[in-house]
């Protein structure tokens, strides 16, 4: 991408190529490791799925549970589990030079939220990633009343180094684009569990009859069910709202797999 | 295989079902009680026809033969030979059971009877037949002649016959059957309720503005086109009506409750590309 130039200048280590430091949830975390090594980073993964064996990465991906000092950015891509959101959070921010921002998955606890938990209060920034559109060209980014509009730049420059542009949005649970896809994702799961139609039929009814790029129940198992739960289930705990209600069918594929396909 | 395909009603989705349905090969007996709307019919389909010609996707010749399958019929019982018939007449349920019941009294009793209906209870109509089981729901989407998409809707009382010839008849005149129970919205304008209604909650709530939903959707999410955008082409008159009334066939839903935004802009005149304005301003249309 032709952003990078000036993005590495900004961001350089001393190893000559800056450091991007990756925590969080598969398949997250091997998306962005490998978007990250394909720029040109030195990528570090931080792999705390364990037992799970680290995925093989491409190029300059390293495995390791320290934090480099000279990180230029940290990721932190947890979906949902906000125990081990905090503790990442927390070791971030001791280990971390106070100028590295952290970018906070911040899909299913706002960024302000997140931002108690830490000192470096400055240096976190929300952005939205669910999995299967580290592709896309822009990315959601809710930067706290904490968050000075320097860190903002640097996450701009940094995205923009990814060949993305970021969108400013508010820090709210479920942002954007996660809250209407996991909506319908959640809408076909009923229509499929009152038996109005087969998933099939509704994969192929919303992408002839609305063009959408793929039918919601594709999406759901490219997202993974799980993670449309979390993320309507933080919605539905943040709005109090009964529309945010989790289909049954959604909870069991949640749990259980692609459990529609057995039937 | 149909050889005969009956259409009631030549308005927008009629002529348009009968176009696509001529052009597979189909005979096609397009019925209309107004002889004018007949005639524009003819008028628009023979103009999309050239116009297909023009584009090179037509030839001359398949255009003619087309078109000639497109026999246009003023009264009703001269639709008796079709073995198939669909109704695309106003959206409102007396008038369809009453025309339901004549098309029961005029055609043969193995004819099937289908509705286009988009908002309306195939169960309920079904219900005036002697016969209901014949009866069932074949929604086109609109430009019919276009859109590959038809849902079959299966009324509380058709029978599994009359759904297989449906997908058949569907196959036949080369759209993409899905079958749908009949509850309200079927599959697709039910799914596609949070699409626009989540838009109008992060709009109402500032989570981002209708420029900014509409990019990130796009190019954060793959999609063609942004709720907003797409509600101003849809017309947002149309998509407050389709969501309200799923509201209220759903008893007060919340997921289908419409918000005041699309109320303020429909009393505001704002209704999307046809009078301008909608979330976008058209200058090409006033």
């Amino acid at each position: 991408m032709a952003k990078k130039t000036s993005s590495t200048t900004h961001t350089k280590g001393t190893s000559g190529h800056s450091v991007v430091y990756i925590v969080g949830d598969s398949p997250l975390v091997e998306e962005y490791a490998n978007l990250c090594a394909d720029k040109g980073y030195s990528v570090v993964v931080d792999w705390n799925e364990s037992p799970k064996p680290a995925p093989k990465f491409e190029g300059t991906v390293k495995v390791s549970s320290t934090t480099a000092r000279n990180t230029a950015v940290a990721l932190e891509l947890t979906i949902a589990d906000k125990e081990h959101k905090k503790k990442n959070l927390v070791t971030l921010d001791k280990a971390l030079a106070a100028t590295a921002p952290i970018l906070t998955n911040s899909v299913t606890v706002a960024a302000t939220e997140q931002a108690t938990w830490i000192s470096g209060k400055h240096r976190l920034v929300g952005i939205g990633a669910l999995p299967s559109f580290s592709q896309q060209r822009i990315v959601e980014t809710a930067p706290t009343v904490h968050t000075p509009k320097e860190t903002v730049e640097v996450v701009q420059r940094f995205m923009q180094s990814l060949g993305k542009e970021i969108e400013v949005v508010q820090d709210r649970v479920g942002m954007v684009l996660p809250r209407i896809l996991c909506q319908l994702v959640n809408e076909a799961t009923f229509v499929v569990q009152e038996d109005v139609a087969t998933p099939q039929d509704v994969d192929t009814a919303m992408k002839l009859g609305t063009n959408y790029p793929l039918g919601p129940i594709e999406w759901g198992g490219k997202i993974g069910f799980k993670h449309v739960y979390s993320v309507l289930s933080a919605i539905e705990n943040d709005l109090s709202e009964d529309r945010y209600r989790i289909s049954p069918l959604l909870k069991m594929l949640a749990h259980t797999g692609e459990w529609w396909k057995k039937q | 295989m149909v050889k005969h395909f009956g259409i009631v009603g030549a308005g927008t989705m009629g002529s348009g079902i009968a176009q696509a349905a001529a052009l597979s090969g189909v005979d096609v007996l397009l019925y209309d009680v107004n002889d004018t709307i007949l005639r524009q019919a003819l008028e628009r389909i023979k103009y999309d026809f050239r116009k297909g010609v023009n584009r090179g996707k037509l030839t001359q010749e398949q255009m003619t033969e087309a078109f000639g399958r497109i026999h246009p019929r003023t009264k009703l019982h001269d639709l008796k030979q079709c073995e198939f018939i669909v109704e695309a007449v106003i959206e409102d349920l007396t008038v369809k059971k009453d025309l339901f019941r004549h098309l029961e009294a005029d055609t043969k009793p193995t004819t099937i009877l289908a509705t286009n209906t988009s908002s309306l209870s195939v169960t309920a109509m079904a219900s005036v037949l002697r016969v209901p089981e014949r009866a069932v729901g074949l929604h086109f989407f609109n430009p019919a002649h276009i859109m590959k998409l038809v849902e079959v809707v299966r009324g509380e009382r058709t029978s599994q016959e009359t759904v297989d010839h449906t997908i058949e008849l569907a196959k036949q005149i080369d759209k993409t059957p899905v079958v749908a129970k009949d509850t309200p919205g079927f599959i697709v304008n039910r799914v596609a309720r949070p699409f626009y209604g989540e838009a109008l909650r992060l709009l109402g709530e500032n989570v981002a503005t209708v420029e900014q939903i509409d990019r990130i959707v796009k190019e954060g999410g793959g999609f063609a086109m942004g709720p907003f955008e797409l509600m101003d082409l849809i017309g947002i008159d149309i998509n407050f009506a389709v969501t309200q009334s799923m509201y209220e066939q759903y008893f007060g839903e919340p997921r289908y409750r419409p918000h005041l935004i699309q109320k303020r802009m429909v009393d505001a005149g704002h209704i999307g590309r046809k009078s301008g304005q909608g979330f976008y301003k058209y200058e090409d249309k006033k």
